[in-house]
């Protein structure tokens, strides 16, 4: 037990971002009560859990789209409450969120959703710039071809592509993915799950992967944590959690 | 909600109590949010092409059905009020007793009703839908305010175009009227403006200009507030649109009675 704190302490210097007894709930309903868990950079951690148990809340936490009750959230060493609004965006900026219902701008079509990003960050001024890499994070994505349509023009699966596309196009250090594959075909799955790792290894981006998709789990995770009552139930490679005797814990894999 | 489903409620009083409750904790709501729009507003970044495009939006979806209205009004407004006007003898007043009413009154009134109810429940809705689907958070995360983005955009736009819109609905309800007193006997339109402008002044025209602003204000208000705080999926964008407009012409209603005491107070009239 000693020997566990200790590696945990060392480790602790490079986590990118730290979850320590978190708690959250609304009103009288205690999602988190006690969470923990930490994300090294350049790793990639698959986050696995019931329908409604709290997965959602815990990465808009990271962002801070929710507040929580106490505990400490650090995201790149800083307490993620205690951040000025300057600090928030410029901690945002290094972030990529990809919601579950991918939130794409109805009002807008692909490709301005794409340069909204770009445009909002004075990314870069240059027109041909802004296009060549509008074009490079849809052919990554697979999806060039629908840079003008509207949003109400795609297919469930297409929105969450462009919607990981948003997310990508500012090369964020940290990703956090809310169900990337869930809807799509198991062709498509395991392309995006292909994206997911190629980007951590071309960028050494860090993930967080909500999923309930063992095959995008296997392929892209290093390291999995399963939510339950409120806690970090369980925690451990796909090969060490698949060999687990706990029923709860052994239900995903089956 | 929670006395109503309470079923040990004590009844009528209870139930009074807590819907002034309710009514309460909204006005003190909207004013809150009216206050981070004035904040917001003194502190860059501003939002000038979304202004630019909302206003856009706003003048060209309504100013058709409010310049169909304005000719509508001022042409049955006209021709109603002839035969009265016939039997004291004084039909020469028409187009100067048509004119004052239009200009102190009902161009503003009516053309801030139907803005209210095409303007702030496409406001409603919108928001309302740009929430529920997590457009709004989606901003959030990509370093944009949405507040300044969205809201105050859109308040801005409708506190400069709602007078704009008046204005040109007086002119075609004016113009209006000018055709129903052809209708009836042959007058010139530079005569009909000439009796129009005799009897109307600053004293009327600055005040109406006035009103129409908190109008637009209002209805932009009221429009950004319901949408942006819209709750409980699909079912609340409806809700947002139509509290939307039910408050938003309350608010035109007490905006207009505020504005005739003050006129009045100071002798403008
Ligand atoms: N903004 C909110 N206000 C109040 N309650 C909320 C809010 N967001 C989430 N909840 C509650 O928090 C709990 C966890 O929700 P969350 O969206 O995190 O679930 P989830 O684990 O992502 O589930 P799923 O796999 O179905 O997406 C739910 O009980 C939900 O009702
Ligand atoms: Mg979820």
């Amino acid at each position: 037990m000693a020997e566990k704190m200790k590696i945990k302490e060392h480790v602790e210097s490079d986590e990118i971002i730290s979850v320590s007894h978190l708690k959250i709930a609304f009103g009288s309903n205690r999602v988190l009560t006690d969470f923990n868990l930490g994300l090294r950079k350049g790793e990639n951690v698959v986050v696995l859990g019931k329908s409604g148990c709290g997965k959602s809340v815990l990465i808009k936490c990271m962002v801070r789209l929710l507040a929580y009750d106490s505990g400490s959230l650090k995201v790149f060493g800083k307490e993620v409450q205690g951040l000025s609004q300057k600090e928030l965006d410029s901690m945002r900026l290094r972030m990529g969120f990809l919601f579950q219902s991918s939130a794409l701008y109805d009002s807008m079509t692909v490709r301005e959703n794409l340069e909204f990003p770009l445009r909002r960050h004075h990314i870069s001024s240059n027109k041909n710039e802004v296009n060549e890499r509008v074009k490079e994070t849809l052919e990554n994505v697979g999806l060039y071809h629908a840079i003008d349509l509207m949003p109400s023009e795609l297919s469930g699966g297409m929105r969450k592509r462009i919607g990981l596309a948003r997310s990508l196009i500012l090369k964020p250090e940290i990703m956090l993915y809310d169900e990337p594959t869930t809807g799509l075909d198991p062709i498509t799955a395991r392309e995006i799950s292909n994206l997911m790792l190629r980007l951590q290894r071309t960028y050494n981006t860090s993930s967080i992967i909500i999923s309930h998709d063992m095959h995008c789990a296997r392929l892209t995770a290093d390291r999995l944590a399963v939510i339950n009552d409120g806690i970090c139930y369980a925690e451990g490679t796909f090969n060490t959690l698949q060999a687990s005797n706990d029923p709860f814990v052994k239900a995903f894999f089956n | 909600m929670a006395i109503d489903s309470d079923p040990n409620s004590p009844g009528a009083w209870s139930r009074v109590f807590g819907g002034m409750r309710k009514f309460f904790a909204e006005a003190g709501d909207i004013s809150a949010f009216a206050i981070r729009f004035f904040r917001e507003i003194l502190f860059p970044p501003y939002e000038f092409r979304e202004v630019i495009r909302q206003s856009y939006e706003i003048g060209y979806k309504s100013f058709s059905l409010v310049g169909i209205t304005a000719f509508i009004i001022g042409l049955v407004l006209t021709l109603q009020s002839r035969p009265t006007l016939v039997e004291f003898g004084a039909e020469a007043w028409l187009p100067a007793m048509v004119g004052i009413s239009i200009i102190r009154e009902i161009g503003p009134v009516i053309t801030a009703l139907i803005c209210a109810g095409k303007i702030g429940s496409g406001i409603g809705a919108e928001l309302g839908s740009m929430r529920v689907t997590e457009q709004i958070d989606a901003m959030e995360v990509s370093g944009t305010n949405p507040f300044k983005y969205i809201v105050v955009s859109r308040m801005v736009a409708t506190t400069v175009m709602v007078p704009v819109l008046v204005i040109l609905g007086d002119t075609i309800a004016l113009y209006g009227s000018f055709i129903a007193v052809k209708l009836k006997g042959a007058v010139s339109l530079k005569l009909f403006l000439s009796q129009v402008f005799e009897s109307i002044d600053y004293g009327d025209v600055i005040p109406s200009i006035v009103k129409s602003v908190f109008f637009g204000f209002a209805i932009g208000l009221t429009g950004c507030f319901k949408g942006y705080y819209t709750k409980k999926g699909t079912a609340g964008v409806g809700r947002s649109a139509n509290s939307a407009v039910v408050i938003g012409s309350l608010l035109i209603f007490i905006i207009d009675l505020i504005a005739v005491q003050i006129t009045q107070f100071f002798g403008i009239f």
